[in-house]
């Protein structure tokens, strides 16, 4: 969490750029992101099957890392807690579907509802602790709740609850899709709202942010429930898609993680990092597999480490700053982090 | 003394089961400098917390009239009570003119806001020529002059600073307490809170002397200066014969104060 915790600064403001030109890169920037979400959305008529698949486990990543850029990005707080609002959201649309036989959207906002009641009364609980602390406290969290699911009898106890069959990759990726953006635009938000302002003060100096007039109990409770709301909606999609889940599968600690990488690689923070990282580490994970099998997660490894070592800040970080630098950039990161 | 602006009366307050406060008396009036001086550990860090409403307490609180009962720590902000806090806690990696905002954060009055800039950076001209440097890459005389300026960004009819002189240099020292004046002047009652009694008093109106959570002198910053007992204690001077009557009536209090 060491890196991560240096990787936090201010998602830097577009130095002095007011009046016409500014406005006009706004709007050039605005046009492009639609156009590409266009793209996006046209994918499933463009590409093949393959493609559409890995879109959705994309989306559905990108959403669970900014998600937890939202706890952990922007208020500082380092999440281990937010695989089980996704177990949560997984359950709530198993639970509607499998034994009430409720349609699927019931059961989304089952498990919203689930996933954001237990991220406010969980936060109430846990935010008051810091750094480290609030990690392990999360962490032991999701284990011990692996284990309360498993002796569930309305969960199908440890094993697992099997959702009725819908063959429709389009419909998920369109909905994987929409909730990614609605995620990425809640972030956007975030990076220019006063609420957000809120939160990125507590991160760089909490006392500082109390004694300023934020009420930071409300604002990091806040923060951590709509963390979990997209988180808890994410599981939801998953569980409809993947129609079979039990505890181990869906309360995974190992997932949490790797929302942590994804944020961090991209760039904890700000708005679209979390996005790229997504993807990019997907696509590399995957390149990887089929290329190599078995020894595919030893070379992801070794691709985490190295961006670690020469962009500890993530890409958003880099975008902004390589330009003059130059390959330098990556000489003052490993320089400044004594690596 | 019916008009006074913070009424402290018989407040009790601590961490947990620990009580720290023990029936403390303060009253500060409007346009004071009110000066709250003791050593390490005398409960007056415990009783800006108290009064922000950041940790809970026993006893009457007042403020302009109103009580504070039942307020939380962010509408006693809003009511003009603004804390300058030890160790300046600043938002390092944002700009002085970011922190400054963040002072104004809980006003939405815009153009007020933007005048308010002007009129602080005007009380902190060394603040004006470093609005984009980073908060955390300054001195530390400057931090604490950012750290006041944003307190001042929030309005506040009370201001209370927090061991302001704390690692800073005498020089620095001189001319932040000078500024405390100005600011006075501009209609902003001023609760200080020092270690350094030299320094608190030589710009207070009026001082507390506060030991082991108890108020255990007050009286105008002159009186106090001359009182024997807090000169032995915290002026470094060893004690000249005072008179008998003034001796035996400080016995009572004063006892602490001579370990």
């Amino acid at each position: 969490m060491k890196r991560a915790g240096a990787a936090q600064r201010l998602p830097e403001p577009p130095e002095g750029e007011p009046g016409a030109r500014g406005a006009a890169t706004r709007a050039a920037r605005r046009t492009a992101l639609a156009l590409a979400v266009a793209a996006l959305a046209a994918l499933p008529w463009i590409g093949n099957t393959v493609l559409v698949q890995f879109g959705i486990s994309v989306l559905l990543l990108a959403t669970l890392a900014q998600g937890w850029n939202i706890i952990g990005g922007y208020t500082g707080y380092p999440s281990f807690g937010n695989s089980v609002f996704y177990g949560l959201g997984a359950y709530g649309v198993a639970i509607a579907m499998v034994q009430y036989e409720l349609p699927f959207w019931v059961g989304m906002l089952l498990g919203l509802g689930l996933g954001v009641a237990f991220a406010g009364l969980l936060g109430l609980a846990v935010l008051r602790l810091k750094g480290h602390h609030f990690a392990i406290c999360t962490l032991g969290l999701a284990l011990v709740m692996t284990a309360i699911v498993s002796n569930l009898e309305i969960a199908g106890g440890n094993i697992g609850l099997v959702l009725p069959l819908l063959r429709s990759e389009v419909l998920f990726y369109e909905l994987a899709l929409g909730l990614a953006v609605l995620a990425t635009l809640t972030v956007l938000w975030l990076s220019r709202s006063r609420f957000g302002l809120g939160l990125i003060a507590i991160r760089e100096n909490e006392e500082g942010a109390a004694v300023m007039g934020v009420n930071t109990t409300f604002y990091k409770v806040i923060a951590f429930m709509l963390s979990a709301a997209f988180t808890a909606l994410a599981g939801g999609i998953y569980a409809y898609h993947i129609t079979y889940i039990d505890p181990v599968g869906v309360f995974d600690v190992v997932l949490n993680v790797k929302m942590i990488i994804m944020a961090v690689f991209g760039g904890p923070g700000s708005v679209l990092g979390p996005v790229v990282g997504a993807l990019i580490l997907s696509a590399t994970a995957e390149v990887l597999a089929a290329r190599l099998t078995g020894a595919a997660s030893l070379f992801f490894g070794i691709v985490i480490v190295v961006a670690v070592v020469f962009m500890p800040r993530g890409i958003a970080h880099l975008v902004r700053h390589i330009g003059p630098a130059g390959w330098r950039y990556f000489i003052d990161n490993v320089r400044t982090h004594r690596l | 003394m019916s008009e006074s602006l913070l009424r402290v009366a018989r407040l009790d307050a601590g961490y947990g089961e620990m009580p720290v406060l023990r029936g403390v008396n303060v009253d500060i009036r409007a346009a004071e400098i009110v000066a709250l001086v003791g050593g390490n550990g005398a409960g007056k860090t415990t009783l800006l917390r108290a009064i922000s409403r950041l940790i809970p307490s026993q006893g009457e609180l007042r403020f302009d009239g109103r009580s504070l009962g039942g307020t939380t720590a962010d509408q006693v902000f809003e009511m003009g009570l603004v804390q300058v806090p030890e160790g300046r806690q600043l938002f390092d990696h944002m700009s002085v003119e970011e922190n400054l905002q963040m002072g104004a954060y809980a006003r939405r009055d815009k153009t007020a806001i933007e005048a308010d800039l002007d009129r602080v950076y005007g009380i902190f001209p060394a603040l004006a020529g470093r609005r984009r440097q980073l908060a955390g890459s300054m001195s530390g005389g400057e931090q604490q002059m950012c750290a006041m300026a944003r307190a001042l960004m929030a309005r506040p009819r009370l201001l209370m600073v927090d061991e302001m002189s704390l690692g800073l240099a005498p020089v620095i020292v001189d001319s932040l307490l000078d500024t405390m004046a100005r600011i006075r002047s501009e209609g902003v009652t001023v609760l200080l809170v020092e270690q350094d009694v030299h320094a608190a008093l030589s710009v207070a109106d009026r001082g507390y002397v506060m030991q082991i959570g108890e108020i255990v002198r007050e009286g105008t910053a002159k009186e106090l200066e001359s009182d024997p007992d807090v000169r032995r204690a915290y002026l470094g001077e060893i004690a000249t014969a005072s008179s008998p009557g003034r001796a035996a009536r400080s016995r009572a209090t004063g006892r602490r104060m001579e370990d």
